[in-house]
């Protein structure tokens, strides 16, 4: 079983337990809070002998004074037959008010400790709080595998909000989670009695009885010497019994004092139990901690709801993408083997359709998730859909251990984003594993780019061919429930060739706050982001390039027109008022991180519209560099009004134009930034990120043109790619 | 909540002596003040004319964690092993009543021994010696008061 298995097993089924000590815990984090809130006069240096001085004075009958671990000072004593308790100043021995030692009622403690449910409860309780540990442990495994280990743990954290609010809360408190784990545990064993505190038994004292009168504590010399910081307790010896001593405990243990002589009868030591005890106490509870320590356990504490919430949220959504597989045959029988590695199921729905289409080509077809990868002698084909995790690891259930040699081809389809350094390394290494260990291949090993369903067609093609069957591939994506966009204004641009162009901005639908954790309606969205659209009749959808974020309060693509394009031709018919079906997809290392480094910002053509967006929300000023290549400043200068405006504002630093069916216009954007190449050299060199957006071909050549630009600094692109500072948005 | 506690054992401890010899039944009836706190831990027990330890009748409360806070029961009774054989129980809630039976020799009665009460009560002050009542017919059946947590102890001969 994996950490995922684990952490969401344990998660589902404690975590309602866990929820309850979460917020009976942050309930109890005000008491601390509130005695580390009363600061008590810092007298830290008087002397025991001076304090019980002072408050004989005021207080008779003294039976114990203690120090809290806040510093608070509490006397005990009698006034007649009614017992008192009372905080008082050290500084001069004045009663400050009645002590208590809980604000809160008892039953929020009990709820804490022992669920309401006595000694069993106990076990319960200390139970979730072992819970609580493997839940923070495999939480902090997963967390490190998604955003890709240590180094990268601050990375932007992308996905549905409610996996947005689980990772990013755990981030912030899984440590704290972990300390308070391990501490409710070791408190939970003493209490149980699997830990004994008990240094040894209480020595056997009494105070010579002489006759002689007693000695004043202001004449001891043991109480002369510790001062109120070591102090914990002092009990007072009984009145009426002359053979009861004094007993004075201190962080280093308990002495017992003669009350004639003044003199210490037996000392002992503090236990190392104990010690760990009171320290596991203090960082559990906060009592005696700083007060912002209370304020991060309270905080911690009421986060707990957060990650049952938000984990289940996850958990259903993934649940509801499992695959259902018709027809699926046994292995034994199966001619045709399928083996999938995904981690959110989504590759499930491309095996599927390959599943259905060799089904339906009569074949007896075997689907099953890649750990039990086998193949045996009835085995004619084997196709393995792998796909890449984050950066570029292998999902986590899939293993590769059982790859030993054997003979049926086997086809490796990877899946993954280019946007990742480590594009399908999964798949990559799983192939050349294969091909190592002797196992051919019916097809070359072949990448989908972002699930895309036209090049997954293609690939069916080329085994349709291969295998000399007829074979379609009818991939239907399972999509992201779609939102209708109404169309609010729209831009247009002649074009050049026929290709007309405009830019759309459709309104940004309002949503609940419950929609959006259950990921529902319209994704958070920023400049960079893309949006899917769903045209009338087709049920794959065309993803563009956010011109605008969620701050923007609009929604803003640039579209151009592709001859015989479905979508293009239907955005660019769209009249204001009219609706196109979207969803939010988004970008994973595109979007700018927060810095006041510069930016160099290339694109040619619609691919200028996420760089606009970036420019339109620079409220920080960052210099920001556009290089813009366009065909024709009359037909296809895009957002050139705003740009102008921007650059007045200080929004954008520098903008370059190169415009290439114009004379004299520059050539391509590549050609502008090679006649600025001393610029770009020192811009690179500031450490300045850059964002490229257009084209395949002008994406090439724009790399080609910065490799050799930065030949001088000993830099190419594809180190800037592999140090997070360089990005493309191709298409 | 209010059922008043009623637990009632022959405590076997080391005053319990064979049935042929001079022994008698003692029940003891400990009534709690509505103190507002939770479970109060008590340790019952005996000490002889010397004050020394004589033996437990009753300890409630059964997490050895908080025995420390019992402290004159628990320093005076360390060394005897048996200490907790067969008479714990559950700890008592503030305003309920304990009754426990100890079958105790002849000869304890009227020869200086006392019974005395320890009393904790978690987040609150402990109260060792809660209640110190010589063992002797004519206190029998008279309530004595406790210091802190207990109302009454009050103690049958029977």
């Amino acid at each position: 079983m994996g950490w995922k298995a684990i952490h969401r097993w344990l998660g589902l089924v404690l975590g309602t337990l866990a929820m309850v000590l979460g917020l009976s815990g942050a309930l109890l984090a005000f008491d601390a809070l509130q005695q580390a809130w009363q600061p008590p006069a810092t007298a830290d240096d008087l002397p025991v002998a001076a304090l019980v001085q002072r408050v004989q004075q005021t207080i008779p009958r003294i039976e114990e004074v203690r120090r809290l671990p806040s510093g608070v000072v509490v006397v005990y004593s009698f006034e007649g037959d009614q017992a008192r308790a009372v905080r008082v100043d050290p500084a001069d021995g004045t009663i400050l008010g009645p002590y208590q030692a809980s604000a809160l009622p008892r039953w929020v403690k009990n709820l804490h400790r022992t669920l309401l449910a006595g000694d069993t409860g106990r076990w319960g309780a200390a139970l979730t709080a072992l819970a609580m540990l493997v839940l923070s442990g495999s939480g902090l495994a997963l967390l490190l595998r998604r955003m890709g280990g240590w180094r990268r743990l601050g990375a932007r954290v992308r996905g549905t909000l409610a996996q947005r609010v689980h990772v990013v809360s755990g981030r912030i408190v899984l440590a704290v989670l972990l300390l308070t784990s391990v501490t409710a545990l070791y408190m939970s064993s003493t209490t149980l009695g699997l830990v004994s505190l008990d240094a040894a038994p209480e020595p056997e004292v009494a105070s010579a009885v002489t006759g002689q009168g007693e000695r004043a504590a202001a004449d001891i010399a043991l109480l002369r010497q510790v001062t109120l910081k070591d102090l914990r307790a002092l009990s007072f010896p009984d009145a009426s019994d002359p053979e009861d001593t004094w007993k004075l405990t201190t962080h280093g243990g308990t002495t017992w004092l003669d009350r004639t002589s003044g003199e210490p009868l037996a000392t002992q030591p503090a236990a190392t139990a104990q010690r760990l005890y009171d320290l596991a106490l203090m960082l559990h509870a906060g009592e005696g901690a700083w007060w912002f320590w209370a304020v991060v356990l309270g905080l911690v504490g009421a986060s707990v709801p957060l990650f049952w919430v938000s984990g289940v949220l996850i958990w259903w959504r993934a649940r509801q993408d499992r695959p259902h597989l018709t027809n699926n045959s046994a292995l034994a029988q199966a001619d045709m083997l399928i083996f999938v590695a995904s981690e959110g199921g989504s590759t499930w729905g491309f095996a599927q359709a390959l599943h259905d289409a060799l089904v339906r080509a009569g074949h007896r077809v075997h689907s099953a998730p890649l750990e039990q990868f086998q193949a045996g002698p009835g085995a004619r084909q084997v196709f393995v859909l792998a796909a890449t995790y984050g950066e570029g690891q292998a999902p986590a259930h899939a293993s590769v251990a059982a790859l030993k040699a054997g003979a049926a081809p086997v086809t490796v389809l990877g899946f993954g984003d280019r946007q990742f350094p480590a594009y399908c390394a999964f798949a990559n290494d799983l192939d050349a594993l294969l091909r190592e260990r002797g196992w051919p291949a019916l097809l070359p090993l072949e990448r989908i780019h972002q699930q895309s369903a036209q090049q997954f067609a293609r690939w069916g093609e080329a085994l349709a061919n291969a295998l000399g069957e007829a074979l379609t591939l009818d991939y239907r994506p399972r999509l992201p429930a779609t939102t209708a966009l109404t169309l609010v204004s729209r831009q247009d641009y002649a074009g050049i060739d026929g290709q007309n162009a405009a830019i759309l901005r459709f309104a940004w639908p309002a949503q609940s706050a419950w929609d959006r954790l259950r990921g529902r309606g319209l994704a958070r969205f920023a400049a960079g982001d893309l949006i899917a659209i769903v045209p009338p009749g087709s049920p794959v959808p065309r993803y563009y390039s956010l011109a605008s974020g969620r701050e923007d309060g609009f929604v803003e693509i640039c579209v151009r027109h592709l001859a015989g394009g479905l979508c293009s031709t239907f955005l660019l018919g769209l009249k204001p008022g009219e609706h196109a079906q979207a969803f939010i997809r988004e970008n994973p290392g595109f979007a700018l991180p927060a810095g006041r480094r510069p930016v160099l910002l290339i694109g040619a053509g619609t691919g200028v519209a996420p760089l606009a967006g970036f420019i339109r929300r620079n409220d920080r000023r960052v210099p920001m560099h556009l290089w813009f290549g366009a065909r024709d400043p009359a037909r296809d200068y895009y957002f050139q009004p705003e740009i102008e405006r921007w650059q007045g504002e200080g929004r954008v630093a520098s903008v370059r134009t190169a415009f290439s069916r114009v004379p004299d216009g520059g050539g391509y954007v590549q050609d502008a930034l090679r006649r600025d190449a001393e610029r770009v050299r020192t811009l690179v060199a500031q450490g300045s990120l850059v964002r490229v957006c257009g084209s395949r071909p002008m994406a090439h050549g724009v790399a080609e043109a910065l490799d050799d630009i930065l030949g001088p600094l000993h830099l190419s692109v594809a180190q800037l790619k592999a140090r997070d500072r360089y990005a493309e948005d191709v298409f | 909540m209010s059922k008043p506690l009623l637990t009632t054992l022959a405590a076997a401890c080391v005053l319990a002596v064979p049935a042929l010899a001079h022994s008698r039944q003692v029940t003891l009836t400990t009534q709690l003040k509505s103190y507002g706190g939770d479970g109060a831990y008590l340790a019952i027990y005996l000490t002889d004319a010397k004050g020394a330890y004589a033996g437990t009748l009753w300890v409630a409360g059964g997490k050895a964690k908080y025995y420390k806070h019992l402290s004159d029961w628990n320093r005076l009774s360390a060394r005897d092993i048996k200490r907790l054989a067969g008479v714990t129980g559950a700890s008592v809630g503030a305003g309920r009543k304990l009754t426990v039976t100890a079958d105790l020799a002849d000869a304890l009665i009227d020869a200086g021994y006392e019974i005395r009460i320890d009393a904790a009560v978690e987040d609150q002050r402990d109260s060792p010696s809660e209640v110190r009542v010589p063992l002797t017919r004519a206190n029998a059946s008279q309530p004595q008061a406790g210091k802190q947590y207990i109302q009454s102890l009050t103690y049958q001969l029977q």
